[in-house]
């Protein structure tokens, strides 16, 4: 009896095997219709963002605007930096999200390979977009040849976050708006002992960390043509000196417990005092309970005067896949994304500082026990736009690696900088 | 005497490596329900959670659509098996029963391509399924799997093993070709295929790049994968990604052991051959 | 005469269709891949897959004076010659110790196998937790401070430990197996002569397994030149052991997906083939010296 069943199955999957053989392409045809079919009838669009503490968030936005259009939309979250490695492989296989995160980084290439919808046409004729609305550093970066290319979606700031417990604990002043780079470290220093450091920093800390101090002290990461690397540029080096210096004196941990722990983490352990960040951070801020019972937000450290203050600053945008399924879908949602009701709302929700100019303020009140306002003072000191050509990561990366060694204190700094503006200087040349 | 102290050793290595075995299970286990901050205390070392953090399963499934991608990675496993088992098992015949020009030729493409690390394959392969639209899909995550060389192998060895005479006494009772492999010979190597099942299921599975890169959104791919891509967004929350971990093998570890014989014995049987 | 021609041209024909669909597959998922590849290898490859250009060597040139791609061949074979021998050795002591009647056999083999069915990401996740320096388990139960991940002298080390933690219970099934084909009689012989349990070990079992052996060496030697998942979950661009941990496939994974040099990371695996071929010729020939089969 079993054999027999056995036998029966066997023969019927031979059978099946060799109508599968002969009309291998009848799965394919019915694929094409399944798809053709998904555009039209089901119509979701798929959102891909990298914030896990933003989806929340923009999933409430997004669904308001489901509501209204009776399109519905997903959020996908993935890591950052399978982010890219995800978006260049849809890119190349010509399968993108239909409404996505732009970033400096790489929207030039993206822009110039026309993997992104042309939206000059749609804000002309929208009464809810106005580019002069957002700030202008964005909406110049998502533009090429004239066109526009992503509508800004928020706009970001970094600044100081303390512990006030162990400042408390230790004696020292909370920091403000007087304290100068040198102040910084002596209060870091002041801040160590056996059970948490002043300060900590990882070599992949550039946006929210040495960029910072860089452009504070003069110096500069890359040109403004994008040609040359300024790493290796004195006030850049002096600039990176100032942390390894920390490191050296122990005052900051050393690179194999930052690289285990980041920064972050240890800041939310009551593990280091001081931590840099950018105001992208806050939800996973909010919601650690130790963070939110123990730590505040100052203002970044100047130099020498108030004025070179500095923040770097970025805005990411929402963009659109130019051969999506449902182009007017997304670009509907790109709208009210970017409209002043839905950034209003994203500043309300806490998610981030918005884009358009004047609806933060309610995100300085989205939570009460940090003092968020420093965050828009930051808006106020000088801002300079984060560093980026057209083959970013290449070189960001190649710096992240190079620096290491500074931390380690195995090879001077100046060595070290002069030797990423070198490999920089190569891989800008190669673009 | 002798017999107690070498009996004692053999079990006091046994549960050495046992202990090592478990240890991060545990871990994985106590520190899903633990709060952040008692993963991050040292002075004292947190081992069990004050208060066991019931609520982290409920983040975590809010987050992650597990059954979506329970049914993903069942699916694909399923598909690959079936595809593998089918496949493998006709050639695996024709190469060890069957006499046919160019056989030798085949068989040796099909030990060569055992050799080649699988990297060598993904971008031609990853632009053929976006060619034909299958990114995102359970046939996307299949398509690789769709044949076995090593299958093909196994399972040669299997019919290999065969006494000739069956086949001879099939013959005599007027069957072909196809009937003797049908009805004869195939049902007899019904281990191997188990074999080849589990081994299929167990290396798709715990595949990571393929999956990753086919399948980036969320809802359509393995668990391997989306657990990799909750690596870099759960850094400050330790526990939750613990007890993602803990979701995602729970189940596995389950089947595994109510399986464990028909496990082990499906991979002994392979290699006991080989 | 004639009988036996019909029955040749049966057994051509349906040998033919059944190893077809497989050699179909084959040849469109594996060979046509495999030829691409290469010849990608021999191109620069533009934006999102767009343009390719011929370089002819430049690719090869520019590997050959690659320090990196030096360095992660080199940490490859450093990670393969920890985590292969020892998963074989102690594989095999445990399946000859669960080769006995004893009690709770298949508890330990069980428990053994544990790893083999978890998600590498899972596995990996709990490893990292573990190594922390600061706040990890061994640390702190042992009260030592060893950087285990962030060392970039031991870091490799401590992946291949991880490596070896997952694969012993695999290979110690294969051994199960093929001992299990080994006749008792030879260990009441070798008993008799009085051979201790080591010497039986040496001069009985191994060779009588040895095909078994041979299998998992070669098997297990080109698995763990592919290692890729752990390094990905576990080392970061922050991490001081990156250079020092990176490995061939996790460099192709890297130009490929991460900097788009398509045609650099086509290079780079077929210098992963070339040395995977060379390390199984060596094994197959190396094998008549001390392969039995019988």
């Amino acid at each position: 009896m079993k054999k027999k069943l056995i036998a029966i199955l066997l023969s019927a999957v031979t059978a099946l095997s060799m109508i599968g053989c002969g009309g291998s392409d009848a799965p394919a045809a019915e694929g094409d219709g399944a798809e053709s079919l998904g555009g039209s009838v089901e119509g979701e669009l798929s959102i891909a963002i990298w914030d896990e503490g933003q989806r929340p968030g923009l999933q409430k936005i997004v669904d308001e605007w489901s509501e209204q259009s009776g399109v519905k939309a997903t959020i996908q979250v993935v890591d950052w930096n399978n982010y890219w490695t995800l978006l260049e492989a849809g890119a190349t296989g010509g399968e993108l999200p239909d409404v996505f995160w732009m970033h400096s980084n790489v929207a030039q290439k993206y822009m110039e390979n026309d993997l992104l919808l042309d939206l000059t046409d749609k804000i002309a004729s929208s009464d809810k977009i106005d580019m002069n609305n957002y700030y202008e550093g964005i909406v110049n970066l998502y533009q090429s040849d004239g066109k526009q290319y992503a509508i800004p979606k928020d706009i970001d700031t970094i600044a100081l976050w303390y512990n006030k417990t162990i400042f408390d604990e230790m004696g020292v002043a909370y920091p403000d708006d007087t304290w100068t780079w040198d102040d910084f470290a002596d209060a870091a220093a002041k801040l160590t002992n056996d059970e948490h450091w002043g300060f900590a920093l990882a070599p992949g800390n550039n946006q929210e960390g040495y960029y910072n101090t860089i452009y504070s002290m003069g110096g500069y990461v890359i040109s403004d043509d994008k040609k040359t690397s300024g790493m290796d540029d004195p006030n850049s080096i002096k600039a990176v000196k100032l942390f390894t210096d920390m490191i050296a004196a122990g005052s900051c941990p050393d690179l194999a417990t930052v690289s285990e722990t980041d920064p972050n983490e240890l800041l939310c352990a009551g593990k280091t005092a001081m931590a840099i960040n950018g105001s992208w951070m806050l939800a996973g801020y909010r919601d650690n309970e130790y963070a939110a019972a123990n730590c505040d937000i100052a203002v970044l450290p100047y130099t020498n005067t108030p004025d070179d203050r500095v923040s770097i600053y970025n805005g990411l945008g929402w963009a659109a896949a130019a051969n999506g399924k449902n182009t007017d879908a997304a670009w509907s949602l790109i709208e009210y994304l970017g409209s002043k009701e839905g950034q209003t709302k994203q500043a309300e929700n806490g998610v981030t500082m918005s884009a358009y100019i004047g609806t933060s303020d309610a995100w300085v009140n989205s939570v009460d026990f940090f003092n968020l306002q420093a965050y828009m003072d930051m808006l106020d000191a000088t801002l300079v736009f984060r560093p980026y050509s057209r083959d970013t990561t290449v070189w960001e990366d190649m710096m992240i690696e190079k620096l290491q060694d500074a931390w380690t204190g195995d090879v001077p700094v100046d060595e070290v900088c002069k030797n990423i503006a070198d490999e920089m200087n190569a891989a800008l040349a190669e673009e | 005497m002798k017999k107690t102290v070498s009996n004692f050793i053999m079990y006091f290595v046994l549960i050495v490596v046992s202990v090592t075995m478990i240890v991060p299970f545990l871990w994985m286990f106590l520190t899903a329900f633990k709060t952040v901050s008692e993963t991050m205390q040292v002075d004292p070392f947190v081992i069990v959670p004050k208060v066991w953090q019931v609520q982290n399963f409920s983040n975590v499934i809010k987050a992650m659509d597990f059954v979506r991608l329970y049914a993903n990675t069942i699916g694909m496993i399923v598909l690959r098996i079936l595809f593998a088992v089918l496949t493998a098992s006709l050639s695996g015949y024709a190469f060890a029963r069957l006499n046919f020009k160019g056989k030798n030729v085949m068989f040796g493409l099909v030990l060569f391509q055992m050799m080649i690390p699988v990297q060598i394959f993904i971008i031609p392969q990853y632009v053929m399924v976006s060619n034909l639209h299958l990114t995102n899909s359970i046939m996307g995550l299949v398509f690789p799997g769709i044949v076995s060389a090593f299958g093909t192998f196994l399972l040669r060895q299997a019919f290999m093993q065969l006494p000739k005479d069956l086949e001879e006494a099939a013959r005599l009772d007027g069957c072909n070709i196809p009937q003797t492999f049908m009805y004869i010979m195939a049902p007899l190597t019904r281990s191997a295929m188990v074999a080849l099942g589990i081994f299929t299921a167990v290396f798709a599975y715990k595949d990571l790049m393929w999956p990753m890169i086919v399948c980036p959104d969320n809802r359509a791919t393995t668990l391997a994968s989306a657990l990799a891509k909750m690596n870099g967004q759960y850094q400050q929350k330790y526990p939750e990604l613990m007890m993602a971990a803990l979701i995602s093998c729970v189940p596995m570890i389950i089947l595994y052991i109510i399986f464990q014989k028909q496990f082990i014995e499906g991979i002994a049987t392979s290699g006991g051959k080989l | 005469m004639k009988r036996t021609t019909a029955r040749q041209k049966s057994e051509f024909f349906w040998g033919w269709i059944f190893i077809l669909p497989t050699m179909l597959g084959l040849i469109v998922l594996n060979i046509y891949p495999m030829i691409d590849t290469i010849k990608q290898s021999f191109c620069k490859i533009g934006d999102f897959g767009k343009g390719s250009q011929f370089v002819g060597l430049d690719n090869y040139k520019k590997v050959l004076g690659d320090s990196e791609v030096w360095q992660a061949l080199w940490n490859t074979i450093k990670y393969a010659i920890i985590e292969v021998p020892f998963s074989v050795v102690i594989a095999l002591l445990l399946a000859v110790l669960l080769n006995k009647k004893i009690k709770g056999r298949s508890v330990f083999r069980t428990i053994f196998f544990l790893p083999m069915v978890v998600a590498p990401a899972a596995i990996a996740m709990v490893w990292k937790w573990l190594y922390n320096s600061n706040f990890g388990l061994i640390n702190n139960i042992f009260h030592v401070n060893v950087n285990w991940i962030s060392n970039p002298k031991l870091a490799i080390f401590s992946l291949a430990i991880i490596g070896i933690w997952s694969v012993i219970g695999y290979n110690m099934v294969l051994f199960l197996a093929g001992l299990q084909e080994v006749p008792k009689d030879y260990y009441e012989a070798a008993a008799l002569d009085g051979a201790n349990g080591f010497n039986q070990l040496i001069h009985i079992t191994v060779p009588l397994i040895s095909p078994t052996i041979f299998f998992v060496l070669v098997t297990r030697i080109i698995g763990a030149m592919q290692v890729f998942d752990l390094i990905y979950m576990m080392i970061d661009l922050n991490n001081p052991a990156w250079k020092k941990t990176e490995s061939l496939v996790y460099l192709f994974y890297k130009y490929s997906f991460e900097q788009n040099k398509k045609g650099y990371g086509a290079t780079v695996v077929v210098v992963l083939l070339v040395v995977i071929m060379i390390l199984t010729v060596i094994q197959l020939i190396g094998q008549k010296k001390w392969v039995h089969y019988e």
